[in-house]
């Protein structure tokens, strides 16, 4: 298990990238409204990403790359670079799965280390699986607006709805006025703490979706630490063969 | 037979190697390590020596659905002083549309997360998490996939010092989160002297899953004997992982396996070779536990213990390891047996079986490529 230091991307998909929004003219509108307009463009039929995750700590800086396939529910994740070459997971629903390419192995994983850095990120599995709509597991409220980087934005506060299992209670985000991209956003723990922090370096626009495609999460419980996330390659609603989103695929 | 088995895969494979090679790409990856090894004896002498080793893998294109794997194991070998080389993987596998057949020169384990296996394909396969030279095998593997998480594995192989087929069967199929497994092996034996005894065989059951915040795990065994009633083991664990305030984690795993004695020297593998010469019907009680601290997000500290419940022996593995760059990193490993005289990982006495060491200390860098 301590081989176990992989990791997703779609999560990431889920958590930067699909902060994505279609270009709208802003009237006015309610915290719910900006947040289902995110929402609505997070969720897509399947998308195919070849990404690479910077980890960078102290004075250290360790390069992950990847290739990932997602659809509304599942993942399939392969690490590409030398040390963890042939390294796969799937993830079905709330279920962890991980190929261990020396032994030829598949393991499952126990659900409490879905709270672990993925990979030695500050990326948690949790996060990646964290797949339900925003709107379903927050309420949401405007606490403001602010401009960042020259980019006027929303700033909204949501916080967990009751009897609903999420990794941080409360989130602050930044949402670009113009093109309902998350910007910036802070989670945090119930008692307040600020956990972790993710910024958009990058946003392109591709197939008409503005994409984040630098992105950086922040640890904020460490000090001189933090993953920074490229894509490389995105395509939206690839082919997926049938029984990708297999053990029988990980082998 | 077994001779040519290598062989003909060999062959099957640089033909494909040859035929592909203009339109493929062929990448080749390993390890290199070089690690300075002290092993202390009973006196506490120290003798140290260097160990090179070079796991080294063709990376090969999959064509219509057929995969070609060749992965070599180049070492020093201490004993004769020059350099010997084992075969990990030289097989074949294509994928039917029905099933998956691999056949060559591959690792077969039935590992589920445990750090010992009751129930593995080859007993000793996996050990503490680390795997053995038992788990390559010449064989041949038919996987049927049923749905998405079900499967069934047929797998005749042929093993090193046997003319004899050992046959394996394995079910898995997911159930409501819990992952469970049932298998059957029938293995041909021979004695020391190189007579051929009865097959022994065995039938093993897995589960893994989640208790609320523990991962809990169990295997139960069951070995055939002849004209006698068969022999029970059993494996229960659990894992646990605790998140400090400043954001690092230890992990925990814990396991407790119940064994007749005779059958517990295969399971625990060259790695722990203990006194197992004396009261081969006794159940041994074994405990197993581990933590494992991360520092930081390369470096992490562990430290493993092995514990006999009938004779208070015990091995203490603790161990480090740091990622210093994309592809070097610094391991750090000992092994330190406590326990009286001829008690299981005590120091032994008995008349004609080699000393073994007190203990093991390693330190080594890996260069991934």
């Amino acid at each position: 298990m301590q081989k176990i230091k992989g990791f997703l991307l779609i999560g990431i998909v889920i958590l930067f990238l699909f902060s994505n929004l279609t270009v709208i003219s802003a009237t006015e509108l309610t915290a719910e409204e900006i947040i289902k307009k995110r929402d609505d463009n997070e969720y897509f039929d399947s998308v195919k990403i070849e990404a690479e995750m910077i980890i960078v700590s102290g004075g250290r800086k360790i390069i992950k790359t990847m290739v990932a396939l997602s659809d509304k529910k599942n993942s399939f994740v392969e690490f590409t670079n030398p040390h963890d070459r042939g390294t796969k997971f799937l993830k079905r629903e709330d279920n962890l799965w991980m190929f261990f390419p020396d032994a030829e192995e598949i393991i499952k994983i126990s659900g409490h280390m879905l709270n672990q850095g993925m990979m030695g990120s500050d990326f948690s599995y949790q996060d990646i699986m964290e797949s339900d709509k925003l709107t379903d597991l927050y309420n949401f409220k405007i606490i403001g607006e602010e401009e960042i980087e020259g980019r006027l934005c929303y700033v909204l506060e949501g916080v967990a709805r009751e009897g609903v299992k999420v990794s941080y209670y409360r989130r602050v985000t930044w949402i670009d006025k113009e093109r309902f991209i998350g910007l910036k956003e802070e989670l945090y723990a119930q008692s307040g703490k600020l956990l972790k922090e993710t910024k958009t370096n990058e946003i392109q626009e591709i197939e008409g979706r503005w994409i984040p495609v630098d992105s950086v999460m922040e640890n904020k419980l460490r000090k001189n630490t933090y993953t920074g996330f490229k894509i490389t390659l995105i395509e939206f609603n690839p082919e997926i063969p049938e029984g990708t989103f297999s053990l029988q695929n990980l082998r | 037979m077994k001779r040519y088995f290598n062989i003909i895969i060999l062959f099957i494979i640089s033909f494909l190697l040859w035929s592909t090679s203009i339109y493929a790409k062929v990448d080749i990856g390993g390890e290199l390590t070089t690690s300075l090894i002290n092993i202390i004896d009973n006196e506490g002498k120290i003798s140290p020596y260097l160990q090179e080793s070079l796991d080294l893998e063709l990376f090969l294109p999959t064509l219509n659905n057929t995969q070609a794997k060749f992965e070599i194991y180049l070492f020093n070998n201490p004993m004769s002083r020059g350099f010997d080389y084992l075969i990990k993987k030289l097989y074949l596998k294509h994928k039917f549309e029905k099933l998956h057949l691999t056949i060559g020169r591959q690792p077969i384990s039935w590992s589920f997360g445990s750090m010992l296996n009751p129930v593995d394909f080859t007993l000793g396969a996996i050990v503490a998490e680390e795997e053995t030279l038992a788990k390559f095998q010449n064989a041949l593997e038919i996987y049927v996939p049923l749905d998405w998480s079900t499967s069934l594995s047929l797998v005749a192989a042929l093993p090193e010092n046997s003319e004899e087929i050992k046959w394996g069967l394995r079910g898995r199929t997911n159930l409501e989160g819990y992952d469970l497994t049932l298998n059957y092996v029938r293995e041909p034996e021979i004695d020391f002297m190189g007579t051929v005894l009865p097959a022994s065989q065995r039938i093993g059951f897995t589960v893994k899953g989640d208790l609320g915040p523990i991962g809990v795990y169990g295997a139960l065994g069951y070995y055939f004997e002849d004209n006698e009633d068969g022999d029970l083991a059993y494996l229960i664990g659990g894992d646990y992982s605790y998140f400090f305030e400043a954001g690092n984690k230890i992990y925990f795993q814990l396991e407790y396996l119940s064994i007749k004695k005779d059958n517990l020297s295969t399971i625990l593998g060259p790695f722990f070779a203990g006194n197992i010469t004396n009261n081969l019907n006794e159940n041994i009680g074994l405990i197993l536990g581990m933590a494992n601290y991360e520092i930081d997000e390369f470096s992490q500290i562990n430290l493993m213990a092995i514990s006999s419940l009938n004779d208070g022996s015990i091995i203490l593995i603790p161990g480090y390891r740091n990622q210093l760059s994309n592809n070097l990193s610094l391991n750090l490993s000992a092994a330190i047996y406590f326990g009286k005289e001829d008690t299981l990982f005590g120091a032994n006495v008995s008349e004609g079986v080699q000393p073994k060491p007190k203990g093991m200390i390693s330190i080594g860098l890996t260069y991934s490529f």
